[in-house]
């Protein structure tokens, strides 16, 4: 280290100060490791918005109960995981809090007297009492009291905006075209950032933050070890104080979590979030120096670097703080349970042979258009799978440099699919390699094209010469219309994409082993038997214009894709008579008069499409027809239903309906296309019927299950390690963005501004990358479309079967004890539910 | 049958009542059919001064004047407003404050069609400054939001700032002219062979305030950062207001073209500003941002072209621009999409320095040969050197076209890119030619003046073109992040203008969704209160080390 001459007095002064700091620390490098390990693995991973798939932000803390987690999450980020008190009166005064449940859930948690508490402030005339959110400062909060260093501005949003721009570029692949050079890492790149030093006006001049910063270490954990050291928080801290640093940066943070997640996926690595810590320790450890010299400074910062030790007595505080909301947000969600336990008994079994059976999402949007549809014919029966049917998929579009997982992203796809000749056409003059070739050179034409529009030269011209039509297209936006461009995925393929289908190779080249897959996805969907004629495997997309978090609104068991491709695969496994045959031989049956038909589910418009029906025997031609009429006049039932949601009206004549929800859908300015997933609630597993006679409001997913198919229970393990742990994600996604949406969701969609043209938005100018939903997508300006209830999960088995399955899954285990959803029990024989709690099975009464 | 005259203050007269009547709705749909009744009816009364001006020829008074231009940008703003009220009902639609967006976006709408209509200075600089005021509660909307209420406290100090010097210029004219109405400093400046001081003076004054108010380097921060205000108040900012600096100085071409300090202070800012705000375009990661800088490159090359004396294109890249800008704004939602699409094929890899060369070469021939035949055919003037640097700047622009030939490309392909590279100076000097028609002819610039220009977009496109094929190169690598930063030009000037004059403090704004906040706390000796209640002497009594600026 070279200090600059004009710096010596300072760096003398630190020198002394903080060698005294460190002869007190004992470096131990494997806890240090750890503290950082910890400290990393506490950040969600959040995915790009061309795969938005939901994600539980407090994943990282599933091993700790919800309210051990969120007393520590208070301590360390600011945040809380129940809504102010004021909403659970007013959901009280709705009659969806009952004093009964207030009472039950204050007794659990082993304190009545917090139930009189509650009931006195719920019937007080005024606002409840909040205890007030503490958390512990960073440097950069201690740096904020005094002067900031723009007039009107706080070091905190600053520091938070240059980390946040860095890490912009630094990810960025598609917005800028003159990009850095990433070679030196994501710390390597900020220590050589000019904005650091330039944009700041630090006490001691840029050159002493360009020597400070020149003297650390190019390792970043090393560095962070020194930093460390020279504030003096000990090793105890550090752990917490990494937690809280990560956590004011919360988006990034799931940005670098996400690069960990997908190279863990692809048994790599990837450290981009251990440097990002480093660049917001180096923030805090330049603040503290750049500010040691004033007085008291560093007695403070002493007093300040100890604190961090006690995380565990203010998290208790904060804990008992906050008993008193886990008391009000129980009786508010065993409130709501109660709704759909009270209609369970009435079930009954149906008897009559299925002409049609349809397998849909689990997905809530799936339940209003399947009790539509049954209602449509009673030969008609619908069942719940996971959308991805259970094919652990990639899919390339021919001639296309794009490989787009098609699956959850809790799994790394095993199986490429690709567009092929369909088996009709493998004989005709179709060659995929030449017009794969012939795409990417129209692709690339046009990419290179593009830069008439983009190029600084090129971009004034452009102006000059084409921007008058840019007129026509506004005016053409405004007025309304029904479609929307044209599909994304065919691009550059011109006509040809009707001659190729999405197909595994692996159907021609092994059928035996292709034959293995159907027999696992068929026995999961317990669809062993029984084949109806027509058999439709229904995936879901949607349709929305101008929208960064369009993805979302598709299927996330898809990989935030829509179901087309999984479903067109599956469809043509199953018909294919060489699979067929081999699936005989593994003990399933298909037989020759069933017909499985691909279809897509658009929940914004209800509209459901069929793909490669020109595929189909002769025998089914009417068979599809009449399926067609059902599904359309499913299609006008779910649209009714869900119109008033949509500030529509239900009443008006279908084709009118149908109109105005096209034009909603692909209306440029409209930001609540669909409610998506808002409102979810409960995971409901069991055979249709156990709820086909129940109107669940589009807040239930549905996963079909018959114990009695399942002997070994593994289709039961695999729906509580996957399907359930996909449904947490989904619903702790939406109660994050809901409680606290400023760090957990995207603020205001009229603020939006696409980062890196995939990597997700900022709200506004800059600030950190946001995560999660907007507010748009929660609420309608009037009321809350999602109440933050935690997912109930009803799981018709065997106690035995459930037990086994919480105990040898660590997972299930975590996400059940540790209250991050509640697990029911329904009773086969008599519908009765019974509660999972710490003692054991409870019985419900209805 | 309304006198033209009197027609032309209609379209400002229908958002003036409209947005008195929306502050009165108390239904926000109820606002809102107001809105876009108002702007409907604007577009239908823009359609009528149009008529008007080919009927009745160009006509003014003491308060307006109807020509070419004003049938120009009233078009312009009928269009955008109609277009982005349209939007805006349905994007904002449940924000507790509906109903006092739309009167804003009324009242600045209002004002922006009274600057395009105005014939005397007065009125003028009126209407000017309050579009700016109007367009501030637009963009302080979400004033609880810091960035907010700090860029548009910076953006209202630079307006103020215009606003001075154009209240100073009104003041140089009148005593320089002894006039204020607008079209006879005009007629007098045609007919003169110099300017006096005086108007020297109002014209560098009217210039500065054009400068100040296109967001021109350094003073161009508050454009890149108000993204802290809806998207379609962007889009009118960026489509209505912005560009009124240019519309401004079109008004008194005439005195422009005499000035040559003011030409070339437009000059040098205006291609500095294209230069760089470009550059730095190319380096920016968020979609609005890179929007915003390419709107400040585009003012400074519409300055630039005042500067040149070259009118008929300063209004043609007015229009046009707003045009584009309007729509890139209100579709950046789609910017996602549109990276799928882009996803699919490998991205092309850059040109090599001789292909590179070669294209050069193959896209100025194209564009010199276009411009040769376009002068000899029999309807055409010669054109002006300034046109020929301009068509030197277009056959840059084509060179993606001709790098776009590869040496397997198929015939057809060669053909489609030889004919766009064609295509674009043809439509360019077309549009020229017809443009001309609307606006006064302008002086030849100085040749010192067109020497910047074409120097200033040789070095841009020798720039791009180093950035593009060395992006690992040692100066490349260490520039970029300086071009990142935008020099930290804004940061200088924002820690000046901060500390001459602090932003006001952000304000409560009623939300939807909770906002929890946190009261940042370090642990400090026993005993000490907490929340009311003095706690147990416990390790973990805290006590506040800041106070929230926030609420729920």
């Amino acid at each position: 280290m070279s200090p600059h001459a004009t710096d010596l007095h300072a760096a003398d002064f630190h020198a002394a100060d903080l060698r005294a700091v460190h002869l007190h620390t004992d470096v131990d490098d494997e806890a240090f490791g750890r503290a950082v390990g910890d400290a990393c693995s506490r950040i969600a991973p959040t995915w790009p918005l061309d795969q938005f798939i939901a994600v539980n932000p407090y994943w990282g803390w599933r091993s700790a109960s919800i309210a051990g987690a969120a007393a520590r999450l208070t301590a360390l980020a600011g945040t809380t995981l129940t809504m102010p008190r004021s909403w659970f009166r007013e959901e009280r005064r709705a009659g969806r809090l009952t004093d009964r449940h207030l009472v039950d859930a204050a007794a659990e948690l082993g304190s009545v007297e917090l139930a009189d508490i509650a009931l006195a402030m719920l019937d007080a005339a005024d606002e409840p009492w909040q205890p007030p959110l503490v958390r512990f400062a960073l440097v950069t909060d201690l740096r904020d009291q005094g002067l900031g260093p723009v007039p009107g501005r706080t070091w905190t949003d600053l520091v938070v905006h240059q980390i946040s721009q860095l890490c912009a570029a630094h990810f960025d692949e598609w917005q800028a075209s003159w990009t850095p050079d990433r070679s030196a890492g994501l710390f390597g790149a900020w220590r050589e950032d000019p904005s650091v030093t330039h944009g700041f006006s630090w006490r001691h001049g840029s050159t002493w933050a360009r020597a400070r910063i020149d003297a650390l270490p190019a390792d970043s954990l090393e560095a962070i070890a020194r930093m460390l050291d020279e504030l003096g928080v000990a090793p105890e801290g550090r752990e917490a104080y990494l937690t809280a640093l990560l956590c004011s940066l919360n988006g990034w943070a799931a940005w670098c979590a996400y690069q960990r997640w997908q190279a863990r996926l692809a048994d790599t690595d990837d450290d981009s979030i251990v440097d990002l810590l480093a660049i917001r320790v180096a923030w805090e450890w330049l603040l503290a120096h750049d500010h040691l010299e004033s007085d008291g400074a560093s007695e403070r910062l002493r007093e300040w670097a100890a604190a961090w030790t006690l995380l565990d007595d203010v998290a208790t505080e904060s804990a008992d703080d906050q008993r008193l909301d886990w008391v009000l947000q129980i009786a508010v969600e065993r409130t709501w349970q109660d709704s759909l336990i009270a209609g369970l008994p009435a079930a009954t079994r149906p008897d009559a042979f299925p002409a049609v059976q349809a397998a849909f999402c689990i997905d809530v949007r799936s339940e209003v258009f399947r009790r539509a549809f049954e209602s449509t014919d009673p030969t008609v029966r619908t069942r719940g799978f996971a959308g991805f049917f259970g094919l652990p998929i990639a899919y390339t579009p021919a001639g296309s440099a794009l490989t787009r997982p098609q699956l959850p992203g809790l799994l790394a796809p095993t199986l490429e699919v690709t567009d092929l000749p369909s088996t009709d056409d493998a004989t005709g003059d179709h060659d995929t390699g030449a017009l794969a070739a012939a795409r990417i050179d129209r692709l690339q034409t046009r990419e290179r094209r593009q830069a008439f529009r983009k190029d600084p030269s090129s971009m004034f011209t452009y102006v000059e010469s084409m921007g008058l039509l840019a007129g026509v297209k506004l005016l053409k936006e405004s007025f309304p219309h029904h479609h929307g461009p044209d599909a994304w995925e065919h691009d550059g393929l011109g006509d040809d994409h009707g001659s190729l289908r999405p197909r595994l190779a692996l159907v021609d080249d092994d059928p035996a082993a292709a034959a293995t897959i159907g027999h696992r996805v068929l026995t999961s969907m317990g669809l062993v038997s029984g084949f109806a004629p027509l058999v439709l495997l229904c995936g879901h997309g949607s349709t929305s214009a101008n929208n960064p978090h369009a993805a979302g609104l598709d299927c996330g068991a898809c990989g935030g894709q829509t179901g087309e491709v999984n479903a067109r695969v599956l469809a043509d496994l199953l018909n294919t008579t060489a699979v067929r045959n081999e699936l005989s031989v593994l003990g399933i049956d298909v037989p020759d008069t069933t017909w499985f038909v691909p279809g897509l589910h658009d929940t914004t418009t209800d509209v459901v499409r069929l793909f490669d029906t020109d595929l189909a025997p002769a025998t089914h031609v009417s068979r599809l027809e009449h399926l067609g009429r059902l599904l359309r006049s499913a299609g006008e039932i779910a649209r009714s239903e869900r119109a008033a949601s949509l500030g529509l009206d239900p009443t008006v004549v279908p084709a009118a309906l149908s109109r105005e929800i096209n034009e909603r859908a692909n209306d440029w300015s409209q930001v609540r296309p669909e409610w998506g997933l808002a409102g979810n609630a409960a995971f409901v597993v069991a055979p249709r019927w156990r709820t086909s006679h129940l109107d669940l409001g589009g807040r239930v997913f549905l996963h079909d299950y018959d114990w009695r198919l399942d002997p070994e229970r593994s289709v039961l393990t695999l729906i509580m390690t996957a399907p359930m742990v996909v449904t947490n994600w989904i619903n702790l996604q939406y109660h994050a963005s809901t409680v606290d949406n400023r760090r957990y969701g995207s603020g205001d969609k009229v603020l939006h501004n696409v980062v890196g043209g995939r990597i997700g938005v900022f709200e506004g100018n800059g600030g950190d990358l946001r995560i999660g939903l907007s507010m748009q997508s929660l609420h309608d300006g009037h009321t809350l479309r999602h109440p933050p209830l935690r997912l109930s999960v009803f799981i018709e088995a065997p106690r035995d079967a459930l037990d086994a399955v919480i105990a040898e899954h660590q997972v299930v285990h975590d996400l059940v004890s540790g209250g991050w959803l509640h697990l029911l029990r329904i009773d086969s024989a008599s519908g009765e539910v019974e509660r999972h709690t710490s003692a054991g099975w409870v019985p419900r009464p209805a | 049958m309304l006198d033209s005259l009197a027609l032309t203050l209609l379209p400002a007269a229908i958002l003036v009542i409209a947005a008195l009547v929306v502050g009165r709705c108390t239904t926000a749909s109820a606002a809102w059919r107001v809105a876009r009744a108002a702007t409907a009816m604007v577009a239908v009364a823009a359609v009528a001064v149009v008529v008007a001006r080919v009927v009745d020829g160009v006509r003014a008074d003491d308060l307006v004047r109807l020509d070419s231009i004003t049938a120009v940008m009233l078009a312009l703003v009928a269009i955008v407003g109609w277009v982005v009220v349209r939007f805006s009902a349905t994007y904002l639609a449940g924000d507790v404050h509906e109903r006092r967006y739309a009167g804003r976006m009324l009242a600045t709408l209002a004002a922006v069609s009274l600057v395009v209509v105005s014939n005397h200075l007065v009125l003028l600089v009126a209407a000017w400054t309050a579009t700016s005021v109007a367009l501030h509660g637009l963009l302080t909307f979400f004033g609880d939001r810091p960035v907010a209420v700090a860029v548009a406290h910076k953006k209202f100090l630079l307006a103020r700032c215009a606003d001075a010097c154009m209240v100073g210029a009104t003041i140089a004219f009148g005593l320089s002219f002894d006039t204020l109405r607008i079209d006879e400093i005009a007629v007098a400046a045609a007919g003169a062979d110099s300017l006096s001081i005086g108007a020297h003076v109002a014209i560098v004054l009217v210039a500065t305030s054009a400068l100040l108010k296109c967001a021109q380097l350094p003073f161009h921060g508050w454009l890149i950062q108000v993204m802290e205000a809806p998207t379609p108040v962007s889009a009118l900012l960026h489509a209505g207001v912005v560009n009124l600096g240019g519309f401004v100085l079109l008004r008194f071409s005439p005195v422009v073209d005499l000035a040559v300090v003011a030409r070339t202070v437009l000059v040098v800012v205006g291609v500095a500003t294209a230069v760089v705000a470009s550059l730095v375009m190319t380096t920016r990661v968020s979609v609005k941002v890179a929007l915003a800088w390419s709107t400040c490159a585009q003012m400074g090359f519409m300055l630039m072209q005042c500067g040149l004396g070259l009118w008929e294109m300063a209004l043609l890249h007015l229009v046009a621009h707003s045009l584009y800008k309007a729509y890139a704004f209100l579709s950046a939602g789609g910017t996602v999409r549109q990276t799928q699409r882009r996803r699919l094929a490998p991205i092309p890899s850059a040109p090599t320095v001789r292909a590179l060369t070669a294209s050069t070469a193959l896209a100025l021939a194209t564009s010199a040969l276009v411009g040769v035949v376009w002068q000899s055919l029999p309807w055409a003037d010669r054109l002006s050197a300034g046109v020929w640097v301009l068509l030197g700047v277009v056959a840059l622009a084509t060179v993606p076209f001709a790098a776009s030939i590869g040496r397997t490309s198929s015939a057809r392909r060669i053909g489609s890119s030889v004919g766009r590279m064609a295509a674009v100076p043809a439509v360019y000097l077309a549009l020229h030619e017809v443009f001309a028609e609307l606006t006064p002819k302008g002086a030849d610039a100085q040749i010192a003046l067109l020497g910047v220009t074409a120097a200033g977009f040789v070095a841009l496109f020798v720039l791009q073109a180093a950035a593009r094929s060395m992006p690992e190169g040692r100066v490349v690598r260490r520039v970029r992040p300086w071009v990142y930063g935008g020099l930290f030009l804004d940061e200088a000037f924002t820690r000046l203008a901060f500390t001459v004059a602090p932003p006001p403090a952000p304000q409560p704004r009623q939300a939807p969704l909770p906002r929890p906040h946190a009261v940042a706390m370090v642990p400090v000796a026993a005993g000490v209160r907490r929340h009311g209640a003095t706690t147990d002497a416990t390790d973990a009594t805290l006590a506040a080390v800041t106070t929230g600026t926030d609420h729920s």
